[in-house]
């Protein structure tokens, strides 16, 4: 695939509002450096990439972004965030596509089942964390 | 010298070693850790989305609180206390001071929350500040003090420091230099102990990801105790109850697939710390909590126990 056609009406402006509404960051400065890519360290199991992340966010191809596990697979570590040198908060946005999944879809909330042993052993802060990031309440 | 301590909800169930010896060594070092009488869950995890204020009232209400607790301790001790309150765990001070430093900066989001405080009599007029244990210890008493109060150096541990991504990220909630942290490895100095330098010190392992896909965390943290193998470290510290649970139970899982032959026990600062410091009783520290049982390595060192006699 040598190019690809964007359309950019209104439902993708809309989109790109909205997750910059939610996530207070404005993708529009990345200059697509790749270095949040590059320092994350859940990459590998992405698949979209988190710079394609921000690009797709910004030529607004909602399908993609949308349909990409990649803000699944963070893990809000915000590595990306604090080394990103045009000040993109990157995992507020990676948070944003959750969000705004989870606000319009909320079937695709998961639900895990506990073990005995997880329920006496996990720490509060993961199940706590995993239910903020991972469900909308 | 008090100072207004917030414990979080992990330090009361499954890291009371954690909190336990802290207090003991706060009191030994004159920078005593007050317990706050009220406080609730820190709102953990910090919500990144900026059109959401309900997930900031907890935070807030603990905040409000803290201020309470900072007054009454100043007039039942006739000291001055500093405008702080005091976190242990890391994720608890990454998303009180996050939300701390957003409040303050918009009071357009702390009137509402304050009318939500309005049930409690509470108000918070953001006059606090959050610190996290480690930089009472560099700030606040030094490293020196802390060398001088060491009974029995950690001779024999080497030591990987650990800091995962709370006590670094944002930036807002940074306790040290993001990319080349230096606390961690300071204090292990002054206690006697080997600093392990290594790039893995803030490698997230993989976090909340623990329920539901333990998958991912499972390989970073192979990656990272292979990395702190090889730089020839015997131990690791940290600072945050899911980083040490994430550690040793993926380091279990491992050894049970055949991808690891041993171990590294995980131990937090504050446990070492108050081993240094000669701080008795051993049912401070806990130990029973860990998943990989640390007490062989310490008593091979003869750092707990006493050695048989021939
Ligand atoms: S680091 Fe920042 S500027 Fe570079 S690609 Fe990522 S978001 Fe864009
Ligand atoms: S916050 Fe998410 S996207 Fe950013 S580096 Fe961490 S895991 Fe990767």
């Amino acid at each position: 695939m040598p190019f690809e056609y964007i359309k950019m009406d209104k439902e993708a402006l809309k989109f790109i509002d909205t997750i910059e509404e939610i996530s207070g960051s404005n993708v529009y400065l990345c200059y697509d450096c790749g270095k949040c890519s590059s320092g994350c360290a859940f990459v590998y199991k992405m698949d979209l990439t988190v710079n394609q992340v921000i690009s797709y966010i910004k030529t607004g191809q909602k399908e993609k972004v949308l349909s990409a596990n990649s803000p699944w697979v963070c893990s809000s570590c915000l590595t990306c965030t604090v080394r990103c040198p045009r000040e993109v908060d990157i995992a507020a946005v990676m948070e944003a596509v959750r969000e705004y999944t989870l606000r319009n879809e909320p079937e695709r909330l998961k639900r895990i089942e506990l073990t005995d042993e997880m329920k006496k052993n996990l720490p509060n802060i993961a199940l706590v964390g995993s239910y903020r990031k991972k469900s909308e309440l | 010298m008090k100072y207004s301590y917030f414990p979080g909800c992990n330090l009361k169930t499954n890291s009371v070693g954690f909190e336990e010896t802290a207090i003991a060594v706060s009191k030994k070092l004159n920078a005593e850790l007050v317990e706050m009488p009220e406080w609730n869950c820190c709102g953990t995890i910090h919500t990144q989305t900026t059109d959401n204020l309900m997930k900031r009232i907890a935070p807030v209400r603990n905040l409000a609180r803290a201020a309470e607790h900072v007054k009454n301790l100043e007039n039942s001790s006739k000291e001055v206390i500093h405008k702080q309150v005091v976190t242990l765990c890391s994720m608890c001070n990454s998303t009180l001071k996050i939300v701390n430093a957003e409040v303050k900066e918009d009071t357009d989001k702390l009137e509402p929350i304050n009318w939500q405080l309005e049930y409690d009599n509470l108000e918070y007029k953001g006059d606090m500040e959050v610190k996290h244990f480690l930089e009472i210890l560099r700030d606040d008493i030094g490293y020196e003090t802390i060398m001088e109060s060491v009974e029995k150096p950690l001779k024999g541990m080497r030591i990987a420091s650990y800091y995962g991504c709370m006590l670094l990220h944002p930036e807002i909630a940074k306790i040290d230099d993001q990319e080349a942290p230096t606390v961690m490895e300071s204090i292990v100095q002054a206690l006697g102990a080997e600093v392990i330098d290594w790039p893995f010190f803030k490698f997230c392992c993989g976090s909340y990801h623990i329920v539901g896909e333990e998958d991912l965390v499972n390989i970073q943290v192979h990656t990272l105790i292979d990395a702190a193998k090889k730089r020839n470290a015997n131990s690791i510290i940290v600072a945050c109850p899911l980083c040490r649970y994430n550690l040793e139970h993926e380091q279990i899982e491992l050894i049970k697939n055949g991808k690891m032959k041993n171990s590294l026990p995980i131990f937090y600062f504050t446990q070492l710390m108050a081993l240094a410091l000669g701080i008795k009783p051993m049912k401070l520290y806990h130990f029973e909590e860990h998943l990989v049982n640390p007490k062989p390595f310490l008593k091979e060192l003869g750092l707990i126990g006493r050695k048989k006699s021939k």
